[in-house]
């Protein structure tokens, strides 16, 4: 029957074709009129509407491609394998049917730019519990004929097992799955998720498979002139944002031309798994990072990840230094003042952990006692809450590893923490247990500043729709936390006894601790540098013979000597930008700050040093007639600058030490490296030992310099 | 006899401490005269304020014509006039013995380093120390400093020469050698203003001797007057005080 079908669809075409060859030789003059096939119904890509009318991807972008050209079209459903060998007997000018690009049909058809990224996914029924190939063992999947999706099925049939049924159209392939005669279906991707988008009763278990591009076919070797046109109007509505809009408006969005090719900068924390945290590839990943990556995939967009620490990213986003903050925050009404924030993508609730072998159980056994929170979070203010009541008190950490080290060390008896987080780092390895149930749960959003970045606000929105939708969500959450509450978390490769050792830590962490070192050897050689020029102008304006200049100078002294190191920079780095609406980058934030701190110092031996040299050699040179800077260059600077040097040295020094304090605004050197890696496996004394002596060997290297250019000036 | 430098009604405060009160002196061309007064009396004040090493409060310096004292004049040019020598040397410690002379004249003068060194060996021989010319000031006595600091103030060819105790910081065999430079100066018409307790060497070199006593020059005259027939009781007694010691 099928056949039959076939041949007479065939016919059908055959007809219409020379009908409207006749029609086209009537007409030559005007433009000429391709005859294009597709498919009957693809949905999203060509489907009769309710008007009867034909849409869909295909459809429009073909429409969109002719318009664009010039030419006319008359697309005819014909069925995608009618239309396919239409096209090959030459009754049809070009095929455009979700038409996957392969090297069989290469062999006998030309075609277009590729137009369409599409892959293979499973789906199942809503409430089905099949999520691997492996559980389709012995069961029947349902296909559909002549698909890309139907050759990868029977490729993996073999290996898993399982049973295929074919059908000629998706809607009965989906039927047999949601009454429950299959188990699953393979579908290219975008039309699974238009179909669910639509309402059927299934999901995506799988990630893509089998990539590949859909493309427009003509004959091979005919037609070029309608491939190139083709390609020349694809890349014009590529251009002009036409074929986003298509695309757009039959997969909800997909690509929101709002945001899309923006890139956004999004602050994270340092560490908070299993939200976000540095994999031992030092790449940040985690339920935020995979999540935002995802929407960011799924909607166009681009992000660049800021893991500053919680305190940070937040206080950058209200400053408008980052354009929105992930990690793991939860939706308070006080937030809410300040922020917008998405729909909540993860329901969280507080609960309380203590030492593995603690006698405590309850809230009330905790009077008296000491409790570790992590400043900032959610459960420090419920703990903060619950503090009076049950007559402990709090000692604050700015991050979770020092909060349960304190409670693992017997410091404090007990922590509040996130349930998720608590029960991520317990899985991996930190020696506490959970004695209290959520409390006060509490939804985790997405932030921007209020009233800013609503389109990157409604962007996330659509995005973590569309991945509930797909499946992807609930995968990502599966894959950091396990499927039910005693699942299995992924596990990491730091857990082997190996890597866990000295030499272990430092060969797998090599790459990340040399590219700390050398940023922290960067923001020395760059910000001394700076501050010296800064410093030596500030101490001579300290020494001319003007009651103005020295003013300033003594000025900018006990400012920036004054203030700390760490205050300097969290002003600079957030408090500039809320006052001037410019960004300031990390590094360059760190340097400034440092030349001005470095640089006061500087000024102030500088000026020491001038005046160090005795008053007499100043005035014994005017005397003779030279003035003030020819006095200061040639008599009073080169004695100054011998009395200065070993200053200079021990600036140096220390200015490579103080690096470590620009950790706390995100920048990546060797101490924040340190934290990153301690965040993933949780090995504080030995990385701490590692990086202590690299800082050591670094400045014993220095001190030896040191040493040998004073050994030379003294002469 | 013409006049050289005349100094009217010089006032000098540091702060509430008046320290010159009005003084009036002149001095004449290839004169020498010396200072003499008690310890805090403003000896040093004074000489500073020739050269405006100290800025005077009011009253006027006149040198050549020209009131060296009012606004308008570039003191760095008339310093080029007035050498210099202090207590304690202040030869420059980041430079060697000839680059200490030749800093000025090369600096000022454009002189080419040839010239100016050429120039620095002869001040040397004059003060006897022509084969130090390549050491560093501090292998140097102090003797043999002040002679290069005179070498080396005298190497802008100035008209007048300050000398500022130039002895006192000397350990007594030394004193001779720079005291002969001085005389020697003197005897070449040199105008000099010395501020010294070197009696002996007022009574022979100067051509007059200045009492200063609490910002005042309360008298003076030549040696002989001075110090034979002092008529200001002030005197006296600061002369019995120092010759008795
Ligand atoms: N820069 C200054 N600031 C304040 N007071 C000063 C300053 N220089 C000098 N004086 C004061 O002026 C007075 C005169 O000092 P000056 O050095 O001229 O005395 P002097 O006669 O040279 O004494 P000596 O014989 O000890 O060298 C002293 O009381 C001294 O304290
Ligand atoms: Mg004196």
């Amino acid at each position: 029957m099928k056949q039959k079908i076939f041949k007479s669809l065939g016919w059908v075409a055959l007809l219409v074709g020379l009908l409207f060859c006749l029609v086209q030789s009537t007409v030559t003059a005007q433009a000429k009129t391709y005859q294009i096939g597709t498919d009957v119904t693809y949905p999203p890509f060509e489907f009769a509407n309710k008007q009867n009318k034909y849409v869909g991807i295909d459809i429009d972008i073909m429409n969109a491609v002719a318009k664009e050209e010039g030419f006319k079209v008359n697309i005819k459903p014909v069925g995608f394998n009618a239309a396919v060998q239409s096209v090959q007997s030459g009754q049809l000018d070009g095929v455009i049917a979700g038409m996957t690009i392969t090297p069989e049909r290469k062999a006998k058809f030309d075609f277009g730019t590729p137009y369409y990224k599409t892959g293979v996914v499973m789906a199942v029924g809503k409430n089905s519990d099949i999520k691997s190939f492996k559980q389709l063992k012995g069961k029947r999947v349902a296909l559909k004929t002549g698909t890309a999706a139907a050759d990868y099925a029977n490729s993996i049939k073999k290996k898993y097992g399982f049973k295929t049924v074919t059908f000629d159209d998706s809607n009965n392939m989906y039927e047999d799955v949601t009454t429950g005669n299959s188990v699953a279906c393979f579908e290219d991707q975008p039309v699974m998720q238009y179909g669910i988008k639509q309402g059927l009763k299934l999901k995506i278990v799988s990630s893509p498979a089998n990539t590949g591009w859909y493309g427009f076919a003509v004959k091979k070797g005919q037609n070029t002139e309608l491939r190139k046109k083709f390609n020349q109007g694809l890349k014009k509505i590529q251009a002009n944002g036409t074929y986003d809009k298509i695309v757009g408006k039959y997969l909800g969005n997909k690509t929101n031309p709002k945001v899309k090719g923006k890139t956004f900068t999004i602050g994270t924390d340092v560490t908070f798994p299993p939200f976000e945290f540095a994999n031992k590839h030092n790449k940040y990943v985690g339920i935020d990072m995979d999540l935002i990556r995802a929407i960011a995939n799924e909607q166009g967009f681009k992000v660049k990840i800021k893991p500053v620490g919680f305190n940070a990213a937040v206080q950058a986003v209200e400053s408008g230094q980052l354009d929105g903050v992930i990690s793991g925050m939860s939706i308070t009404n006080e937030r809410k003042a300040k922020f917008d924030f998405s729909q909540p993508y993860f329901m969280s609730g507080v609960v309380m952990a203590v030492g593995k072998n603690s006698k405590i159980t309850k809230l009330s056994q905790l009077k008296g006692k000491r409790v570790a929170i992590k400043t900032g979070t959610s459960a420090a203010d419920y703990a903060n809450s619950i503090k009076k009541k049950y007559g402990f008190h709090t000692v604050t950490f700015d991050d979770s590893n020092n909060m349960y080290q304190d409670v693992t060390t017997g410091n404090s008896v007990a922590c509040f923490e996130d349930h998720p987080v608590m029960k991520y780092a317990i899985k991996q390895g930190t020696k506490l247990k959970i004695v209290t149930k959520p409390a006060e749960s509490a939804p985790y959003g997405f932030a921007v500043k209020k009233g800013h970045n609503q389109a990157l606000l409604a962007a996330f929105n659509t995005g973590l729709k569309d991945l509930k939708a797909s499946g992807t969500y609930d995968k990502i959450k599966a894959k950091y936390l396990g499927t039910d509450d005693n699942g299995s978390v992924a596990k990491t490769a730091a857990d082997d006894a190996g890597s866990r050792s000295f030499f272990g830590l430092i060969k797998q962490n090599q790459g990340a601790l040399l590219s700390g070192l050398s940023e922290t050897m960067w923001l020395t050689v760059v910000s001394i540098f700076f501050a010296t020029i800064f410093g030596v102008i500030v101490g001579l304006l300290g020494v001319v013979p003007s009651k103005f200049s020295n003013g300033v100078s003594s000025t900018l002294i006990y400012i920036f000597r004054g203030m700390p190191l760490l205050v300097l920079a969290l002003f600079i780095y957030t408090g500039i930008p809320s006052l001037t609406g410019t960004k300031i980058p990390a590094f360059i934030a760190g340097v400034v700050t440092l030349t001005f701190n470095e640089g006061a110092y500087i000024a102030a031996f500088v000026k020491g040093g001038i005046e160090a040299v005795d008053p007499g050699q100043m005035e014994a040179a005017r005397s003779l007639g030279l003035p003030f800077g020819k006095s200061m260059r040639r008599v009073i600077l080169p004695q100054g600058i011998r009395i200065m040097i070993p200053s200079f040295i021990n600036q140096f020094i220390i200015t490579l030490k103080d690096t470590s304090i620009l950790s706390i605004i995100g920048l990546l050197e060797l101490t924040q490296t340190g934290k990153i890696i301690i965040a993933r496996n949780l090995e504080g004394f030995k990385v701490w030992t590692i990086v202590a002596v690299m800082y050591l060997i670094i400045i014993t290297l220095l001190t030896w310099l040191s040493n040998w250019v004073q050994r030379r000036t003294k002469v | 006899m013409s006049e050289k430098l005349r100094v009217t009604n010089l006032v000098k405060t540091f702060g509430t401490n008046n320290v010159l009160k009005g003084i009036n002196l002149t001095v004449n061309e290839n004169e020498v005269v010396v200072i003499i007064g008690p310890s805090g009396s403003g000896k040093s004040t004074l000489l500073r304020a020739l050269n405006r090493l100290e800025e005077p409060t009011s009253g006027s310096i006149v040198i050549d014509n020209v009131d060296i004292a009012s606004k308008g004049v570039d003191i760095d040019t008339v310093r080029e006039n007035i050498g210099m020598v202090f207590q304690h040397f202040n030869l420059f410690s980041n430079l060697s013995v000839g680059e200490n002379i030749m800093l000025a004249p090369v600096e000022l003068k454009k002189e080419t380093k040839e010239q100016a060194s050429a120039q620095a060996k002869k001040l040397l021989k004059t003060v006897g120390l022509e084969e130090k010319f390549d050491a560093t000031v501090q292998s140097l006595s102090g003797g043999q400093q002040q002679r290069v600091a005179i070498a080396r103030a005298l190497a802008m060819n100035p008209d007048i020469m300050l000398f500022d105790e130039p002895t006192s910081a000397l350990d007594p065999e030394m004193v001779g050698d720079v005291l002969a430079v001085m005389k020697d100066l003197a005897k070449k018409g040199m105008t000099m203003i010395v501020v010294t307790h070197e009696m002996g060497f007022a009574k022979e070199v100067a051509d007059r001797v200045v009492f200063v006593d609490d910002g005042q020059i309360l008298e003076q005259g030549t040696p002989d007057q001075m110090f034979e027939h002092p008529k200001n009781e002030r005197l006296q007694d600061f002369l019995n005080k120092i010759l008795n010691v």
